[in-house]
């Protein structure tokens, strides 16, 4: 038996080792050398500010997943969701200006509705009318780009645009630098204090408890007696208001306005971040820091070895793929999703 | 309307339709018998770039949507591993195949062929002599691509072999109850596998028709969705093939209709037309999809 689970984990690990140094190859480069590159990277002057930075938004968007998922609800809306959160907080941040620290609040707010908003209302679509979340989330996320490429086209344009982008946000509503010199931003502080309420919220309250059963079982939830369709679209929403906030997040840590493409393809990494976390809200920060260096250190494999960003994109499938192996290789482990 | 514009969409309709379509027919069959393939999406997305790169290459269409077909057994049979034998949730395994469809497709593409889009051999539509001169219903129906008749012949092949033969039982009853279908000597796994397979090397021939057929070229990306509405598709036909496969068409329709106002009301920001087929896709689900049991 434990001979069996060795050469299992084995095969697993063998998998998630071999698949991206097999393209990596295939580029006409060495792996270890990739290896060498992000790791002297992530631990360089730049490279640990940025893996942070980059492991912000993936950390709120990946609780947001994971939250959702342990409800048993797919929430592959996460790119659209940022975008809603990014168009509502910039929609209003004008009116915050000179608020101070109120203001930034509010502005954080504001993302977190832009995003809960349109999830819950998928979460209701799901409940009233049997419509699957998982396709209409990935619908919105083609709706959501193209709403926001006219907006910063139109009516949220920069005054003076050099390129597609949209006015900036009062200074009120910026997250200070945490670092001099960094990108580091105060996003870290909210991301942080996010994933603390998550752990309290999934095992301390009612509403945690009752998501989980129902994603374990939605006859025995429903035969409890919880509210099952508050619930989901509760769940939904909340799941989209992360990521909405971490929209939010980004534009008042780094950008200060939206610019196209922001945040692109985080929604899909937020999912492997909540399965490499196994959906636990404690270790979904250490996931992201995983992906962060995948993400900050792209930059430096295209610049050092020309290997095309979406390498990136390779390792994340294939970290989904030998995690949702894992149960396998340990069959005495509880399989999560 | 001017009828000449009606046949030109509805033309187009067809064309742009039936990449969704190819897709939806092997995701009904691999739906029938119990198992989704979100994952299609990345299927076509691989296949696209398969089929683009291999009609360069050698310099032959035919041969390009050869390849595409053999890469989209090879990632489907990836999925019927996870699913099938180690266990994975269906749908985890199927957004681990999107995410790397994204990846494998864009990181190659930019390694040969480059990212820009450069074009490639395509396929002629097949010249139907005096057919194709017919009003109206000429150019609808006989100016289409060889690929397109292929498509409705493996559409109508298909709902025949799930419908009326004893394969197609089998099939169905591994998806009502695969303990039932085992109690019965049914292989269910096999049968699954089978499906699953199919339903890979129909992804493998829609992306392929969106490369070398429609657009004549890769771009990053180019599937925009098309893998996600055929799954919307099989939803929305029940899991009938002939209906997802007609479904799909009607998408097409929104997407020919949406490019023709795009050149009518160049007033009107692109953006809100471009969204239609997506916004009709939700609003189907909405509307078809009420008393159907829950896909997730």
């Amino acid at each position: 038996m434990i001979m069996v689970r060795v050469i299992r984990l084995g095969l697993v690990f063998g998998f998630a080792a071999l698949v991206p140094s097999l393209f990596v190859l295939l580029a006409g480069q060495s792996p270890w050398r990739v290896l060498t590159t992000l790791v002297l990277y992530a631990f360089g002057p730049q490279g640990w500010s940025e893996l942070l930075v980059h492991a912000i938004p993936l950390t709120l968007i990946g609780l947001g997943v994971a939250f959702a998922l342990r409800a048993g609800l797919f929430n592959i809306g996460g790119d659209g969701q940022l975008i809603a959160g990014t168009v509502v907080s910039v929609f209003f941040a004008p009116y915050f200006a000179g608020w101070g620290i109120a203001g930034l609040i509010a502005f954080l707010v504001c993302g977190l509705i832009g995003g809960a908003a349109i999830a819950a209302f998928v979460g209701y679509l799901r409940e009233r009318f049997n419509a699957s979340e998982i396709i209409v989330t990935i619908m919105l996320n083609y709706v959501a780009v193209q709403m926001v490429s006219y907006l910063i086209r139109g009516p949220m344009a920069d005054p003076m645009p050099f390129w597609p982008r949209s006015y900036a946000i009062p200074p009120d509503c910026v997250l200070p630098v945490l670092v001099p010199g960094t990108r580091l931003h105060a996003g870290l502080i909210v991301a942080l204090v996010v994933v603390v309420l998550f752990a309290i919220v999934q095992r301390q309250t009612a509403f945690g408890f009752q998501s989980s059963v129902f994603g374990a079982n939605p006859g025995a939830a429903a035969y409890a007696g919880f509210r099952v369709k508050a619930l989901t679209i509760g769940v939904m929403g909340i799941s989209g208001g992360l990521a909405g906030l971490a929209g939010a997040v980004e534009v008042g840590g780094i950008y200060q306005r939206i610019v196209e493409s922001m945040g692109e393809g985080f929604g899909l990494a937020g999912i492997a971040v909540a399965l490499i976390a196994r959906l636990e809200p404690v270790a979904i920060p250490f996931a992201a820091c995983l992906f962060g260096i995948f993400f900050a250190g792209a930059g430096a494999l295209q610049r050092e070895l020309a290997l095309p960003f979406p390498l990136v994109w390779i390792v994340e499938a294939t970290v989904i793929f030998a995690v949702a192996a894992l149960h396998w290789a340990l069959p005495g482990r509880k399989a999560e999703a | 309307m001017d009828p000449l514009l009606i046949t030109g969409i509805l033309a187009a309709g067809i064309r742009l339709g039936m990449a969704i379509g190819l897709s939806a027919i092997g995701e009904s069959a691999s739906e029938r018998s119990g198992i989704f393939n979100i994952g299609i999406e990345g299927i076509m997305l691989s296949a696209a770039f398969v089929a683009a790169w291999g009609s360069v290459r050698t310099g032959s269409p035919w041969l390009g949507i050869a390849f595409a077909m053999v890469i989209g057994l090879m990632l489907a049979s990836f999925h019927a591993l996870m699913v099938l034998v180690l266990g994975v949730n269906q749908f985890i395994s199927g957004i681990g195949m999107v995410i790397f469809g994204f990846g494998f497709s864009s990181f190659a593409a930019r390694l040969t062929i480059g990212a820009r889009p450069i074009s490639i051999p395509g396929l002629p539509p097949v010249d139907l002599g005096p057919l194709t001169n017919i009003p109206v219903v000429g150019p609808i129906f006989f100016g289409q691509s060889p690929l397109a008749y292929i498509a409705l012949g493996l559409a109508l092949a298909t709902g025949w072999l799930i419908n009326r033969t004893a394969l197609g039982l089998e099939i169905r009853a591994c998806g009502e109850s695969a303990e039932v279908a085992r109690t019965l000597a049914i292989p269910v796994r096999a049968r699954r596998t089978a499906c699953i397979l199919f339903g890979g090397l129909t992804a493998g021939l829609g992306g392929a028709y969106l490369s070398v057929v429609q657009v004549h070229a890769f771009v990053e990306g180019m599937v925009a969705g098309r893998g996600f509405l055929a799954v919307a598709c099989v939803m929305l036909g029940r899991r009938r093939p002939l209906i997802a496969f007609l479904a799909s068409l009607g998408f097409g329709l929104a997407e020919a209709t949406q490019i023709r106002l795009q050149t009518l009301y160049p007033g009107l920001p692109y953006q809100f037309l471009v969204i239609l087929p997506y916004l009709a896709a939700i609003v189907a689900l909405v509307i078809g999809h009420r008393n159907v049991e829950r896909a997730a």
